[in-house]
């Protein structure tokens, strides 16, 4: 019974253009190339490369107070990974030179009467230029120097020169807030787990735009897709021959992309492995999808990559892969309720990094699913009507 | 001189003959600056975060109330008798303050209160920066209530940017993008197209010398590459708010360098490999891949491990990137940039170098 189901099956006309489309993938090499190398070099170059912490920061110093105080002011500062001293300047005029020529980042000036005035108990000012052409490095270093001072503070008050102040004041003392940050799902804040959860999206999406669309335009050039049409398949036989291998393949560099996430980069998988393999082959059939109805607008392969030029920066740049989508203008963000990349970035993180399940990810499956089957089923019904 | 103009010439009536690449050659960077410049961006505003105030004193609202008037977090109400985690792994929210019982009893002993703050770090940079708001939020706040007065203050002076406007710093960035793909893409096309039609061959038997021939097409694309640069300066005047910080000759003078520069390499590359499609890609792999990751464009080259940050000092984009920045932003003008350019132009000259040797014997490889 078994057997004959299986005869059935691989004497149909299905399986047999099936292995037509498995053969002609398998002999060509530039297509396994673009199989392999893509996700090894985007996301090696990506995970690695894309990175916005900020340390080190070159922090030139304008001491002119010249004192003790001033001297453990500028060892706080500097002792911390966040500020690295880049050498002392005699004038703030020096000082502004050097960052308007961009070889320091942040420059410190500390006035003449900086000690006097901690010794008289009289609250004194210390400035910091940063050069804020940056502006998410120059949120960070602010938040970094604000830290430092206060850090100074607290050094300052267990060396007894806080009394002094409330004698001054007249007051009684005050405590202080002081604020505890922790940070869940990802405590070493490495940038590479929010950047390579988003490219891998990205990576499904785009190459398997690129070889669904390479391989659907290659019939019309080579003028095979005639034959075709004059064999008994029907067009459904055809086109699902011909999704099926690509749709395969593609699964294979997906999980080739996965393990190259767990073991390169780290990235735990708390929610486990499903609901990230479910949502890539979404994003895999939506690829396809995409690629097939490019190719069904354009005679060769070089109008299909050039058509892709049109249809491949919005996508990545709406997706909230790289960067975050609250951070994008408020006329954009409604248009990543429609990018499957989006979806499957929400779905990577929530998942892999917080350890989310169905519960709260059920509207990004459900959207990727819609995305998916509206991109398949415009991608048949062209390909369709180009047959006829 | 004449041959090469013709050469341009011809060159330039074929694009614009052709609807597809007159698109891709001055819609398409107008979309991209658009679209990536004001999307790309990793400020966060208006970001949602939780508080839980389990001591619901006159001293927690204050500070909750510091909190509600940041511009950059906005205050979701969340019951105490929920885990505040759960509201970051449903993603309503960013992070959680959680202000302790006894909070205002331990203000007014004088002993230090501590308030946590649990950050959503999966986006690790975003982490950084809600952290980073929120310590400015409470050292503003502790500065206004507290009738201790700081000993040291800091006063931060943000220059060049002084609102932290993302779209001023990667408007100019995405300009260099789009200048590092189109151009060259058209021109590596053009070059190859030659060769896959055929009609190099007239090239081949015709009077015309081979620097003559990629000097003329270097040229033509050079003419499409000032073009774009001139409408995308429109947009960045207009939409991007920006304007020339100081002597804007450097600007040009970079820009007619780097245009030769990326005209170069994509003739340099259609030189080389002659089929359309993967001249294409080789393109788009240097133009975007290269420029977008290994420039400083997007996060700093500071932070690309050692190992490959070496490439980027091969990369054209970088130097003008550096350029563009300090012509809109910073003004350092010709002391801060001349040898940037010097580069370009290097990098430029050894581009079409590379496409001279490959042509320069002007006959059909065997």
């Amino acid at each position: 019974m078994l057997h004959r189901l299986f005869k059935k099956i691989s004497g149909s006309r299905v399986s047999a253009l099936f292995r037509k489309e498995l053969n002609q993938i398998r002999r060509d090499r530039r297509l396994a190339m673009s199989l392999v190398l893509p996700p090894i070099l985007q996301l090696t170059l990506f995970g690695f490369a894309l990175s916005a912490k900020v340390e080190n920061i070159q922090l030139g110093i304008v001491d002119e107070s010249q004192s003790k105080e001033s001297r453990d002011l500028i060892a706080v500062l500097t002792e911390s990974r966040s500020f690295a001293s880049a050498g002392y300047y005699f004038s703030v005029d020096q000082l502004d030179q050097e960052i308007s020529r961009g070889s320091l980042i942040a420059g410190v000036v500390i006035p003449s009467d900086f000690a006097r005035d901690l010794q008289r108990g009289r609250p004194t000012t210390v400035q910091f230029l940063l050069n804020a052409t940056n502006a998410n490095s120059a949120a960070i270093s602010q938040g970094y120097a604000q830290a430092v001072i206060q850090n100074y503070n607290q050094r300052l008050q267990t060396e007894g020169i806080q009394p002094a102040f409330h004698r001054a004041s007249g007051q009684l003392p005050q405590g202080r807030i002081s604020l505890h940050p922790a940070f869940l799902y990802n405590p070493g804040l490495k940038d590479s787990w929010f950047i390579t959860t988003g490219v891998l999206g990205l990576l499904l999406i785009l190459n398997s735009s690129i070889v669904a669309s390479g391989a659907m335009v290659k019939e019309r050039e080579a003028g095979t897709i005639e034959q075709l049409l004059m064999s008994p398949a029907g067009t459904t036989e055809i086109i699902v021959a011909k999704i099926a291998p690509l749709f395969l393949l593609l699964t294979m560099m997906m999980f080739l992309a996965i393990i190259m996430i767990k073991t390169v980069f780290g990235v735990p998988f708390h929610g486990g492995l499903l609901p990230v393999i479910g949502g890539g082959a979404l994003c895999v059939l939506a690829g396809i999808g995409i690629g097939t109805a490019v190719a069904t607008f354009s005679k060769s392969a070089q109008q299909a990559l050039l058509t892709g030029f049109f249809i491949n920066p919005p996508l990545v740049s709406l997706s909230g892969a790289l960067n975050p989508v609250e951070a994008m203008p408020n006329w954009l963000q409604p248009l990543t309720v429609i990018n499957p990349i989006h979806h499957f970035g929400v779905i990577a993180r929530g998942s892999m990094l917080k350890g989310s399940g169905l519960e709260t990810l059920w509207p990004n499956f459900l959207a990727l699913s819609i995305i998916t089957l509206v991109l398949l089923s415009l991608s048949v019904w062209r390909f369709r009507k180009q047959l006829s | 001189m004449r041959r090469i103009i013709a050469q341009t010439r011809k060159e330039l009536t074929q694009i614009v003959r052709d609807w597809r690449t007159m698109l891709l050659a001055i819609i398409l960077p107008l979309i991209l600056l658009m679209l990536l410049g004001s999307a790309i961006s990793l400020s966060v505003t208006d970001m949602p975060i939780v508080v839980q105030d389990l001591d619901d004193s006159p001293s927690s609202r204050e500070l909750i109330d510091a909190f509600r008037a940041s511009l950059t977090l906005r205050v979701i109400s969340w019951p105490t008798n929920k885990q505040p985690e759960e509201a970051l792994s449903s993603s309503t929210a960013r992070a959680a303050l959680i202000i302790p019982a006894h909070f205002e009893r331990n203000l007014k002993r004088g002993v230090d209160s501590p308030v946590q703050l649990i950050v959503d770090a999966a986006d690790a940079n975003t982490a950084r920066l809600t952290a980073a708001y929120a310590s400015q939020i409470i050292a503003a706040h502790s500065g206004t209530t507290n009738l201790v007065q700081q000993p040291v203050r800091a006063a931060i002076r943000l220059w060049y940017n002084p609102d932290r406007s993302s779209k001023k710093f990667y408007g100019p960035g995405i300009f260099v993008l789009a200048l590092s793909i189109f151009p060259p893409l058209l021109a590596a096309l053009a070059m190859a197209k030659e060769e896959d039609q055929k009609t190099i061959l007239q090239v081949y038997v015709s009077n015309i010398a081979a620097a003559e021939f990629l000097f003329g097409k270097v040229l033509a694309f050079m003419v499409v590459a000032l073009g774009e640069a001139a409408v995308m300066l429109v947009l960045l005047f207009t939409y991007f708010g920006l304007g020339f910080a100081g002597d804007p000759t450097p600007f040009v003078v970079a820009t007619i360098l780097y245009a030769f520069c990326v005209a170069s390499f994509g003739t340099m590359i259609g030189a080389t490999i002659s089929n359309q499609a993967a001249a294409m890609q080789a393109v788009a792999l240097g133009g975007f891949l290269f420029v977008f990751l290994l420039s400083g464009l997007l996060y700093p080259i500071e932070n690309i491990p050692a190992s490959i940050r070496w490439l980027s000092h091969l990369v054209w984009g970088r130097y003008y990137i550096e350029i563009v920045r300090d012509a809109f932003l910073q003004g350092g003008g010709w002391p801060a940039v001349w040898l940037k350019e010097l580069i370009i132009g290097v990098i430029g000259t050894v581009f079409f170098f590379l496409a001279w040797l490959n042509k320069r014997r002007m006959q059909v490889r065997a």
